[in-house]
């Protein structure tokens, strides 16, 4: 009988050994994770990280009281295939040249003043035959052009005999402002014919700026090299994807990208100009800078509402077809004179 | 013979005991073995290598996250290496891996080592790696983000808000320049100290090759994954240790990664349909590394003359071909 508490005993014993060592095992061999530390990524937290977005506010306004002028606005739209009704681009689709959209800031104000905005877009139906040399008619451009006191033009690739109509239109007084763009290949942008029709230079690669910029690198900040008409009121433009131009004149640079801007081709610091302006002729790294949404970044309204002024405030007396229409400013009594100098 | 009668009872009795007492001991002894045999043997006497390989997509860092948390709770493992060889990929799974990586490098050494490239999203996840280790013509950088220009497109109706279906070009731009603001930010945090140029110069997300990335701090030493193993075995002076290697991704977790003319495009079957292709509008991804989709038509242009396929250049269905057709090939 005194076996009975002593097995008693060691059942318990045994029970607790092996449960107690089951639990101790277990907790000894534990293979759950530790509580993870916590980690402060401060660089994800700071303010400054997040970019401005909102939009900004674009009014573009003009100065100049020159009387209603006729300005000519070429996209560089291709034609669309012959017979094609609506050209497509102009509506923001397909390739090429600037949608209508792009240029209604510039347009807009030209319109608000009482002047007359046509947009040039090649009809492939009315090419003219091969022509013999000495027996030129006159281009489609050319006769647009021949109505119009400005031209306002995207595009690089035109034709000799246009080239032609384009510098006779100079050499009456038109004023003329050339956008031009880097290229795909960022090898060469404007197209050297026409850059030496209006003895202006454009230079390979894009400006770009690491340090500040408008929400990308390719969009820059150019300022004002000095006070002029151009640049009233523009404290900084921005230019996206924007190349460098040049011209022959002295004195002629209007607009250079801030300290701190590069240039692809060389990865080197460029105070190459983005705007300059030689007499008569605008030539600008960039056409993208006048489209609404960039209308509002920076002092761009004032730069387009400027270039508007520029446009109008020409020397130009258009012909017209025939020269029926005459000249445009009529001397009139208690009239300010309608061509002034744009400075 | 009282006594032959009274000795059974009593040898029982002492037998029992000593039965009792064994067996006691046998049972302590088997639950203390494990210990024992686990105290003897090392804990921590494995490399784990993980794998790190292919776009950087959401399959991809469910399998790292996972892999890394299961290290980190597992005793025997006592240093990781990552086998990087990847061209980046998606923002958010390329943040995945450099959470988990950043985590797991604070219990132990963690060393990145980089096959034939780990640049964009792929340097991203390595960055909070204690050394990052290169061959010498490996690529690594290409910090900042892939997307495409923002582009104003006609805002339908019926959506509730203007910024459910359509937004702002201006809206865009600041979010891109956010996105890519954070990753450079997250790698100046990371590596600000060994990289041998300002924050501009990273920003400009170039890429260099494992000879000059040793020089300008994008990496650390020049050495093969087996050199990359045995560093992280004698910074946790492990003496003796085995490797065990854990693959990450699965065959059919990675897509293929194309490139058309503004943005990369995700692939996930070998003959997509329309589920399969998956958009991926900005990407820290290295650009060049993706293939273009041009390359691809043109592979696959002469699959289909050599198979005597005739269609016309239009359709969309030849385009559906074509890029069938070179992911396949």
């Amino acid at each position: 009988m005194s076996r009975l508490p002593t097995l008693a005993a060691a059942f318990v014993v045994t029970l607790a050994v092996v449960t107690g060592g089951a639990a101790v095992t277990g907790y000894v061999t534990a293979d759950g994770a530790a509580p993870a530390p916590a980690i402060q990524n401060d660089h994800y937290q700071n303010p400054d990280l997040i970019a401005n977005d909102t939009p900004g506010q674009a009014t573009v306004e003009m100065d100049a009281t020159a009387r209603s002028q006729t300005v000519l606005v070429d996209p560089g739209v291709e034609p669309t295939s012959p017979g094609g009704a609506f050209p497509l681009p102009l509506i923001g689709l397909g390739g090429g040249g600037v949608a209508d959209r792009d240029i209604r800031p510039l347009a807009n104000a030209l319109i608000e003043n009482g002047h007359e905005v046509g947009v040039y877009v090649p009809d492939p139906n009315q090419r003219r035959p091969p022509t013999r040399p000495g027996a030129d008619p006159p281009t489609q451009l050319g006769e647009r052009l021949a109505e119009a006191d400005a031209f306002v033009t995207f595009r690089t690739d035109y034709e000799p005999d246009e080239l032609d109509a384009i510098e006779s239109f100079v050499d009456s007084g038109g004023h003329v402002v050339l956008a031009t763009e880097p290229d795909a290949a960022y090898s060469e942008p404007g197209a050297a014919s026409l850059d030496a029709t209006l003895d202006v230079t454009t230079e390979p690669g894009y400006v770009y700026n690491m340090a500040e910029n408008d929400l990308n690198y390719q969009r820059v900040y150019a300022e004002a090299t000095r006070e002029m008409a151009l640049t009233e009121g523009v404290d900084r433009a921005v230019f996206p994807s924007a190349t460098p131009v040049g011209t022959t004149a002295t004195g002629a640079d209007v607009l250079r990208p801030i300290a701190g801007s590069e240039l692809s081709t060389t990865r080197a610091p460029t105070e190459a100009p983005l705007l300059v302006r030689n007499d008569g002729v605008v030539a600008i790294g960039d056409s993208d800078f006048l489209s609404p949404d960039n209308a509002r970044r920076a002092d761009n309204d004032a730069l387009i509402g400027n270039l508007a002024d520029f446009l109008v405030t020409n020397d130009r007396t258009p012909p017209g077809p025939g020269g029926a229409s005459g000249p445009t400013q009529p001397p009139q009594p208690g009239q300010p004179p309608a061509n002034g100098t744009a400075g | 013979m009282p006594m032959s009668i009274d000795k059974p009872s009593t040898a029982l009795t002492s037998r029992q005991q000593v039965a009792v007492v064994v067996l006691a001991a046998a049972l302590v002894g088997a639950v203390l073995a494990p210990s024992v045999y686990a105290a003897t043997n090392e804990p921590s006497d494995t490399v784990a290598v993980v794998e790190v390989e292919g776009p950087v997509n959401t399959a991809l860092a469910d399998d790292v996250e996972s892999e890394l948390a299961d290290i980190r709770a597992n005793d025997s493992v006592g240093a990781v290496v990552l086998k990087l060889d990847t061209p980046g990929g998606a923002p958010v799974a390329s943040e995945r891996m450099y959470k988990a990586v950043q985590r797991t490098s604070q219990d132990m050494t963690v060393i990145a080592s980089v096959q034939s490239i780990s640049a964009s999203g792929g340097y991203y996840a390595m960055a909070p790696a204690d050394e990052i280790y290169v061959l010498p013509t490996s690529t690594v950088g290409s910090i900042g983000l892939n997307a495409p220009a923002p582009r104003t497109a006609s805002t339908p109706l019926g959506p509730s808000g203007p910024d459910k279906a359509g937004s702002n070009p201006t809206q865009t731009w600041a979010q891109q320049q956010t996105l890519a603001d954070t990753f450079v930010d997250a790698m100046m945090a990371e590596r600000g100290d060994e990289f041998e140029m300002p924050r501009e110069e990273v920003a400009k997300a170039d890429v260099y090759l494992g000879t000059k990335a040793v020089q300008n701090g994008y990496a650390d030493e020049i050495g093969s994954l087996n050199e990359a193993v045995h560093a992280a075995a004698t910074a946790e002076n492990l003496g003796e240790y085995t490797v065990d290697t854990r693959e990450t991704g699965g065959i059919s977790g990675l897509p293929f990664l194309v490139r058309t003319d503004t943005q990369v495009v995700a692939i996930h079957a070998n003959n997509p349909g329309y589920a399969d292709v998956e958009p991926m509008g900005m990407t820290y991804v290295h650009w060049p590394a993706v293939p273009h989709v041009d390359t691809i038509e043109r592979f696959s242009e002469t699959n289909l003359r050599t198979g005597g396929a005739t269609q016309t250049d239009s359709s969309t269905s030849n385009a559906t071909g074509r890029l069938a057709g070179g992911v396949g090939a």
